[in-house]
């Protein structure tokens, strides 16, 4: 059965048809060829399918595409403007938080979420807010002194 | 040090944005126009034989476009292994019999993954139940029942190339039922070691299966092409062009006619360098159709059905002077490989091939079984047999210190090899680390503080600390198809250049590090680099990034190249800038200049400009070709473990503080220290992720990591339940670089990133006992290990 849905993802506003079994997942990858976002495991485990939802992260593979209708979505291709890196994307790289880069989409957005809401986020808070992103390659060293490295510039800024 | 420019910074990755932003391209994420998708019918028992299979209802579901059985395909075979004495023994699909639960016996093509699946569940197979054997205790017993009864016969990419001995003798003298491989060596005089010692013990060490976890599954999209007769394969794999040879050998089909197109690898360890049924099934639906197939497997299905790492039963007697000094060791070796041969053979040769480089063992010897039993096919996995000869021997050897109330330190000292050593199949150590890193380990753990051993009172409370270490070699590439890599280097008018290169970026780096090598040698920045890489048709052939030998064997490919193109730049610069010799000029910046006079100097550009003036059109191309050794004639022999096996050993040193919970028996890690040798970092950011990387997949397989399988049956195919590290058990890390040079490798480059994950789960085994005073002989140290290992 299908339904049609409206959702904002990365700032553009698309009508889609789904089918009601279909998850959140599929449609970006499949129906709106936005690949960026990783299928890891398809059973909300790994958060390689991490996107925001209304500003909160969420598993898309978890996601019933109807559940999204109406609603604000942002993908990994949305983070970057207007072809520059944002300070997340360009600090993950500088710090070897990216290997084979799998997981680094959703645990990108992940990042994104934790440092909006707090700018200042421990080591505990940082080692808590990736929990549920799994990374085999990095075994989370360098993706923690990112993040760390990201709040102190932040800091340093006086918060964005 | 010299200073170099470009190698030895921890530049970021070059592939790093891509990534970030979501545009890199994996397998999963191939596209094409008309493509269809697949799916495996998997068998649900561990051992029976297919009396029928009816495909008629699934035929008729509207969307399904094609069904395959082994019928169909025929007797195709094709493995890991696939030499005289050990042919090849897996097929695409089953013909008569499965031999695992996961096998693969059925696939469908069709216009969704929905269609296709409902269309598996239309398919009936008749199965006959046989009798299952699911320990390697049980398999080798006279009467177990034989996974493989038929004898095969089969030739190697080494006699297809015409570089093999004659064929060899089957080993008739060993009677083992369902033996898949078997290796053996002995030097000195083992049982006059023994007699010889002041102190002889043995123990039993035990290993369960783990998972590679790549965080892409498994993935093969095909397409053929019928106008040019070309079948086009996207796949997430390790070594391109070993596929292209597996897959041209199933086909029967000229090696031409297949292209490997690139994609990025979300992660291999090991486990994505086999042929697989689903890229074989894609190919050939793709070819019966017309039309591209996608294959994409399931988190669940590579779990079970893709590969996993041997469980083993490691026996370790070793006799010693009282001094410390080892006079005598016998390793036994038992590797269960599932029920086909995988990488069995090698597995056993491997553990011996990372056992005698760390210690000097005057008498010693060695035997390994691979054993067949109705469990997933086990294959390699980082570290290749590493991680479970490493945890026993440095086990044991913690264990005799113990004994013998000596610091294993001590011991450990006394015995290892130095640069310079050669060991006894004739490979030197032209650069080897170990002291340095074990001297280094030890001091960063605190060693002399932290060690409970000798502390008169024991510790108080619930919480128990203490620490390990332990030691690990690696080879940085070996003699495997295609046995050699080669890079090409294009000048571009601008003075910047093109690395074309077969290896794959699974991850490593790979495409970073190699760029450095050019640029380095070269005289350009990194970011005059341009890449093509990971495509058999535009690309030269590449020893593929297993087996650790991309920065040794292919860097070295790449340095040559660019030392070539180089050489024909200063060629042309000679005359331009008025000097006698190309040894009077040096590169920088895209620039040539006069070593003694750098005011003097012409630009790449001109340079090229020359060059197509004056040298008949030359546009400049520099290629470059190595292999690991020059000699042809002295390839390893898995048997007999003699022949040459690598051209650098790469080392490393760990040491571990852990903290047991005595009342749940949780072991918790809380600093991993890695002193590693790779002889030279050429990019210190990415080596330092390898050996982050290392350690946690090292640690996760200590503590917590285990395919759990009951009568073949796999009960935690799930990221829930097979606990793999999260980012909460991140534990502090010190890794330090101690620098060697090795020779042979490009700057002095060899090995990291596979071997730095072998000597975390000794020292964490042994950590363990030096906090709770017990030992724990098997792998992973769970709770309920702890708790009983405490209660006894
Ligand atoms: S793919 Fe959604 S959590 Fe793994
Ligand atoms: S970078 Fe490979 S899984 Fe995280």
């Amino acid at each position: 059965m299908e339904k049609t849905i409206n959702l904002t993802v990365n700032g553009e506003t698309r009508s889609i048809a789904v089918d009601v079994n279909q998850t959140l997942l599929e449609v970006l990858r499949e129906d709106l060829g936005l690949t960026g976002t990783k299928k890891g495991c398809n059973q909300g485990e790994c958060g390689a399918c991490t996107v925001l939802m209304d500003g909160k992260p969420v598993s898309s593979c978890l996601v019933l595409a109807v559940k999204a209708d109406g609603k604000t979505v942002m993908t990994i291709e949305g983070v970057a403007k207007d072809g520059s890196l944002h300070p997340i994307q360009e600090t993950f790289n500088q710090k070897g938080a990216i290997q084979c880069g799998f997981c680094t989409p959703g645990m990108i957005l992940t990042t994104k979420n934790l440092l909006d809401k707090n700018p200042n986020p421990s080591l505990g808070e940082i080692k808590e807010a990736i929990s549920g992103n799994i990374c085999r390659c990095t075994g989370y060293v360098q993706i923690i002194e990112a993040i760390t490295s990201l709040a102190k510039e932040k800091n340093a800024r006086g918060g964005v | 040090m010299t200073d170099y420019k470009v190698v030895g910074k921890g530049l970021p990755r070059i592939d790093g944005p891509a990534k970030a932003m979501g545009k890199a391209i994996y397998t999963v994420d191939v596209n094409l126009p008309g493509m269809l998708y697949g799916k495996i019918l998997r068998s649900p028992y561990p051992h029976a034989r297919i009396l029928n299979i009816d495909t008629t209802a699934a035929e008729q579901l509207p969307g399904v476009k094609f069904i395959m059985t082994g019928k169909d395909v025929g007797d195709v075979r094709y493995a890991f292994v696939d030499t005289p004495r050990y042919p090849a023994d897996e097929h695409p699909l089953a013909i008569d019999k499965v031999c695992y639960i996961g096998d693969e016996v059925a696939a469908v093509a069709a216009v969704s993954e929905t269609v296709a699946e409902k269309a598996l569940s239309l398919i009936k197979v008749e199965y006959e139940i046989l009798p299952g054997v699911f320990t390697v205790e049980e398999a080798m017993k006279p009467d177990a029942p034989l996974i493989h009864e038929e004898l095969l016969e089969g030739t190697s990419a080494w006699e297809d190339w015409g570089v093999a001995q004659k064929k060899q003798q089957r080993e008739a003298e060993i009677n083992v039922n369902n033996m898949s491989g078997h290796s053996a060596i002995s030097f000195g005089d083992v049982e006059q070691g023994f007699k010889d010692s002041d102190y002889v013990r043995e123990d039993k060490f035990e290993l369960k299966a783990t998972a590679h976890c790549q965080m892409e599954p498994h993935a093969a999209v095909a397409s053929y092409d019928p106008v040019e007769d070309k079948l086009h394969m996207w796949l997430s794999t390790q070594g391109i062009f070993l596929k292209r040879f597996l897959l041209s050998k199933t086909f029967k089909m000229p090696i031409g006619k297949i292209r490997i197109h690139h994609t990025f690898v979300g992660g291999a360890f090991g486990g994505k360098i086999d042929l697989f049924p689903y890229e074989f099934c894609a190919a050939y639906m793709s070819m019966k159709l017309g039309q591209p197939v996608k294959i994409e497997l399931e988190r669940e299905e590579v779990f079970m059905a893709t590969r996993q790492r041997h469980p083993m039963v490691i026996k370790v007697k070793t006799g010693i002077k009282k001094d410390g000094t080892i006079l005598a060791q016998d390793i036994k070796v038992i590797a269960d490989n599932g029920g086909y041969r995988g990488s069995g053979p090698i597995v056993v040769f491997l553990c011996h091939g990372f056992s005698f480089p760390i210690y000097n063992v005057p008498n010693y010897r060695y035997e390994g079984f691979s054993i067949y039993t109705n469990s997933g096919i086990r294959g390699p996995q980082r570290g290749h047999g590493a991680p479970q000869i490493r945890f026993s021997i440095d086990s044991h050897l913690d264990l005799i210190a113990r004994d013998l109330g000596m610091d294993s330190v001590d011991i450990m000292l006394k015995n290892i090899r130095h640069q310079g050593d050669l060991l006894p199949n004739g490979d030197r150590l032209n650069s080897c680390g170990l002291k340095e890193c074990l001297e280094g380990a030890a001091k960063s753990i605190d060693w002399e503080n932290k060690r409970m051993q000798f502390k008169a009172q024991p510790q108080e409370g619930r919480y128990k600390t203490g620490v390990g270490i332990s030691l690990c070699a690696m080879f940085s590439g070996a003699m495997y198809y295609p046995f050699a890599s080669a890079a090409i280097v294009k000048m571009h008018d601008d003075g910047t250049a093109t690395l074309f290169t077969g290896a794959q970026d699974i991850g490593q780096g790979s495409y970073t590090t190699l760029s450095q090598v050019l640029a380095e040698e070269l005289g350009i920045g990194l970011e005059d680099v341009h890449l093509v890489a990971g495509d058999t048709e535009l690309c030269p052939i590449d020893i593929g990034s297993f087996l650790s030998g991309t920065a040794l064997v292919t860097g070295s490919a790449v340095k040559l190249a660019a030392a070539d193109a180089k050489r024909q730049l200063l060629e042309c610069a000679v005359e331009v800038l008025g000097v006698d010799d190309i040894g009077e000029l040096e590169t920088q910046d895209k620039r040539i200049f006069v070593k003694d006079d750098p005011e003097k100097s012409i630009s790449f550009t001109q340079a090229i400009q020359t060059s197509v003036f004056k040298k008949g059109g030359n546009p400049i191309i520099g290629t470059g070709s190595y292999k690991g050794y020059s000699e042809t004639d002295r390839y390893p022999s898995l048997a007999k473990c003699k022949g040459l096996f690598t051209g650098a050993y790469g080392f490393a040193a760990h040491a571990a503080e852990v903290e047991v919970d005595i009342l749940t028996g949780k072991v918790k890690l809380l600093k991993a220290v890695t002193y590693h040798d790779c002889g030279f970092s050429l990019n210190k950011t990415i080596v330092e992720g390898q050996v982050h990387g290392c350690v946690s997949m090292g640690a996760g397989q200590a503590i917590s990591e285990e395919i759990v399988l009951e009568k073949g049956q796999l009960f935690n195919a799930s990221f829930l339940n097979y606990q793999i590290p999260i980012s909460l058990e991140t534990p502090e890390s010190v890794d330090q670089l101690v620098a060697t040079y090795e020779p042979t490798g490009p700057f002095g480059a060899k090995e990291v990133g596979e071997g730095a994950l072998a000597g975390i789960l000794g020292a964490i085994g042994n950590a363990v006992h030096d906090a709770i005073g017990v030992r724990v002989y098997s792998l992973p140290i769970t709770p309920e290990k702890v708790l009983r290992a405490l209660k006894n």
